[in-house]
């Protein structure tokens, strides 16, 4: 009985390893800064894990994924701030996948105002 | 099967609209409940299967079974009740997501477990009498496959967030 809660035991802890090594966030993002310009389809929202908003460029609409909602909200970013149809100017490290329009936004900019979720990142 | 629509009603329904409005922390909040939850459902679960399996003989079953059934429990209802509100807040983001697919069919499958071990002979003795190396060997099986099944789905649970 004992080896088989050794080797139990064993296989637990290489699953519990798993996640571990696993890096939530920027680990699937290029380490080049990209900067797009687009329409807004999609007002910021401070809901999950992540705030988040679309944007349109060309063709494709981009899933933005900001700082969590109470980082992004105490950078100046509230819902409602940026209307739908709004033009904004963003940075931030898109997906390594370049087939996903999806990016981990640093820095969003409309008109004048300068929202920097990530400062510590540009 | 098709998902997609269920988890656009799921989004649209009272309680994600609720979810949603509870400010910037609640997202986080809820997701501690969660952990907590997880973290007493399986911390329980690993005592009590591992003494099935065979660990710490010299502590008798019946002395660990109830503590453990009944924090196990405590921590399923903390998870549930956590786990559906974070689900309605953005559940249109799950749509293709595999691990999704793993977890559920995996707590269904431990629950059905549970139930197979509650009506066992031996788990029903087990309070009473000492156990026969027949029936010690049963509930070291239902042991082995709750764990099997227990940590696919915080596996696969985890995962979720990764994909």
């Amino acid at each position: 009985m004992t080896w088989i809660l050794r080797s139990g035991l064993a296989a637990a802890l290489m699953l519990a390893a798993g996640p571990a090594i696993a890096h939530h966030g920027w680990g699937g993002q290029e380490e080049a800064v990209t900067t797009l310009s687009g329409t807004v389809v999609q007002g910021v929202s401070l809901a999950g894990p992540h705030a988040t908003m679309k944007i349109k460029v060309g063709n494709d609409v981009w899933d933005l994924t900001l700082a969590p909602p109470a980082r992004t909200a105490s950078a100046g970013l509230k819902e409602g701030l940026i209307p739908v149809g709004a033009t904004v100017m963003v940075r931030g490290n898109r997906n390594l996948d370049h087939n996903r329009h999806e990016m981990k936004c640093i820095y969003i900019k409309q008109g004048a105002n300068e929202y920097h979720v990530y400062p510590d990142r540009e | 099967m098709h998902l997609a629509p269920i988890f656009r009603w799921l989004e649209h329904s009272w309680l994600g609209v609720f979810t949603r409005s509870l400010g910037v922390w609640s997202y986080g909040v809820i997701n501690l409940a969660h952990i907590i939850g997880i973290t007493l459902l399986f911390g329980s679960i690993l005592i009590l299967d591992l003494r099935m399996l065979g660990a710490w003989r010299q502590v008798p079953l019946a002395v660990l079974s109830r503590p453990t059934t009944t924090m196990a429990q405590i921590g399923f209802v903390l998870a549930v009740s956590s786990g559906i509100p974070m689900l309605t807040v953005k559940t249109t983001d799950y749509i293709g997501n595999p691990f999704l697919l793993i977890k559920f069919p995996a707590i269904a499958l431990a629950l059905i477990n549970v139930w197979l071990v509650h009506r066992t002979a031996a788990w029903r003795a087990h309070r009473q009498r000492d156990l026969q190396p027949a029936e010690q060997r049963r509930l070291a099986q239902g042991a082995a496959v709750s764990l099997t099944f227990w940590l696919t789905a915080i596996t696969s649970g985890r995962m979720i967030g990764y994909w």
